[in-house]
């Protein structure tokens, strides 16, 4: 009897935390007039593709989802070319690690607005500002990823048995093919994990994205305007546009978020 | 490589180049006259401090984070209580609790927002019990905060499940065992046993979870607009978007970066070599 109650209470809200997903299908997929019909129906009636075209035709969708994804992958290189050789530094510094750690938890807690607005001021004279690609924006969220990217590469740089790379050492490899057949395809999984949250704290990232790329805009932003100009069926489409990627590399990750790297990374 | 801590010294570059550099002159935009361009002035400080608006912002910001930790905490807790138990079909459930974190931020506003609308979904629910429409975001209306609160917290819940979920997987069984074996009942077992042990994690939980509440932006922009529910960085936001003043905007940030700072000295303190 207890055990019913618990699983009914377990499954009610399972399905209240699934609506948002069903919803948003649903609105992206039916005509916007299902989306403002009143009573607001549950179920999608008629299925078409036509909120897709009619975004395209009003804004530049194609090219948003392009800056979108360019401006994620090029965050992760950044993010990594940067942490990576950082981690590898640290690993042999306890100084230098406390140091960029505590310089890290600082760039974790300040607010994206009170450093969006002097970027933006900034960017617009060194041509950065609603850069068409998205340059500025990448140097912004790089910032954002860098706590993210490099606790995780660190994680998986530090997980690399010290006794293996010394047995390369003594077979008379050198520093840099250690670190380019031993350390670093050891430590692969992790900074892939890396790689992934990078790229989904990018696409996802809205602060930085409204304020730096005013009419380049990257996919967020155009969905936050079709919202407050009240058409849910346009900022849907958006949104199962952003839902593709999101989904897949939440999924990928999902055991090692469970595992702690959201939390660890977090501290 | 003659020394291995060449190694750190682009990211060090990056740093001074992308957050020193635009602190510092965030700093120098909040104490710089707008009319005459005189510097130090504290000018932007008293255009906010004449702003009814600011303070609105002002005073939800200091009353959100309280209310939105408070709901996900005892939101998570209770979610990975009941997910951490033996319930078929768990591992689904589990994955079905994610889904407002997994969604994209502005994805799950959007939605909520048309959940919440005039003719949305939650007034359609309500006129079936012949309620009429209420405008739960209209500004004004009491309803648009409370809305922010919950929407917030219903967003960031699966943060607090996760970490609580794998802290509850950690705990030794053996002590649980034996308060049952004492004859401890559930409640009991759970105020003496669980909680206590979960309190480290709890604590880290609601110190993070505090500083992105201090820092909300998206939720309450998203909902209610600007005016609707404002927060500092809505405010701040708004001044360099809609008024054009860099000045205001550059003061309302470093106010909020300030309180975020002195909210994090915990976090900050812990890190310290000790």
């Amino acid at each position: 009897m207890r055990r019913v109650f618990l699983l009914g209470a377990a499954v009610a809200v399972a399905l209240f935390d699934v609506m948002p997903l069903f919803l948003v299908l649903k609105q992206a997929f039916t005509p916007e007039r299902e989306s403002l019909a009143w009573p607001p129906a549950w179920l999608p009636g008629r299925v078409t593709l036509a909120n897709f075209r009619s975004a395209a035709a009003v804004v530049d969708l194609l090219p948003a989802l392009g800056r979108s994804a360019g401006v994620a992958a090029f965050t992760v290189v950044v993010t990594l070319a940067l942490a990576v050789p950082a981690a590898l530094a640290t690993r042999r510094s306890a100084r230098a690690d406390r140091a960029l750690d505590g310089v890290l938890v600082l760039v974790r807690v300040l607010p994206s607005i009170a450093l969006a607005v002097p970027l933006a001021v900034l960017f617009v004279h060194a041509g950065l500002y609603n850069h068409p690609a998205g340059l500025g924006l990448v140097a912004a969220h790089a910032l954002v990823t860098l706590p993210l990217g490099y606790l995780v590469a660190r994680g998986g740089i530090r997980a690399v048995p010290r006794d293996v790379e010394d047995a390369a050492r003594l077979d008379g490899a050198s520093a840099a093919r250690v670190l380019r057949h031993v350390t670093l395809p050891l430590a692969r999984p992790a900074l892939g994990a890396a790689a992934l949250l990078v790229f989904l704290v990018s696409w996802d990232e809205f602060a930085y994205a409204l304020l730096l790329q005013v009419t380049n805009r990257p996919l967020p932003p155009l969905l936050y305007y079709f919202t407050a100009f009240g058409h849910p069926g346009l900022a849907s489409a958006v949104a199962a546009l952003m839902l593709v990627p999101a989904l897949v590399i939440v999924l990928v990750l999902e055991p090692s978020l469970r595992g702690g790297v959201l939390s660890g990374s977090a501290r | 490589m003659t020394r291995p801590g060449l190694a750190a010294l682009p990211l060090a570059a990056w740093l001074l180049v992308f957050l020193a550099w635009p602190a510092v002159y965030a700093v120098r935009l909040a104490f710089t006259d707008p009319a005459g361009g005189a510097f130090p002035s504290l000018e932007p400080f008293r255009a906010l401090a004449g702003d009814p608006l600011f303070w609105r912002a002002f005073a939800n910001n200091a009353l959100l984070p309280p209310l939105v930790v408070a709901l996900e905490v005892v939101g998570g807790l209770a979610l990975a209580l009941l997910l951490a138990g033996r319930l078929p079909a768990r591992r689904w459930l589990r994955t079905a609790v994610l889904v407002p974190f997994a969604l994209p931020e502005v994805v799950f506003l959007a939605i909520a927002r048309h959940l919440l609308a005039p003719r949305g979904y939650l007034n359609g629910v309500l006129a079936g019990f012949g309620v009429e429409p209420t405008p739960w975001l209209a500004p004004g209306h009491a309803t648009a905060f409370a809305a922010v609160v919950l929407v917030d917290a219903w967003h960031t819940t699966p943060i607090v499940f996760l970490m609580l979920l794998s802290a509850l997987a950690a705990l030794p069984r053996e002590v649980e065992q034996a308060a049952r074996l004492d004859g401890a009942g559930d409640v009991r077992r759970f105020a003496y046993v669980t909680l206590p042990l979960l309190a480290p994690t709890l604590a880290a939980a609601i110190l993070l979870r505090g500083l992105d509440a201090l820092r909300i932006f998206a939720t309450p922009l998203v909902l209610t607009g600007v005016e609707g529910v404002p927060v500092l960085s809505s405010y701040a936001y708004h001044q360099w978007s809609d008024q054009g003043s860099d000045g205001a905007a550059a003061a309302a940030g470093v106010v909020l970066a300030v309180l975020c700072v002195l909210a994090a000295i915990p976090l900050l303190a812990r890190r310290s070599p000790a």
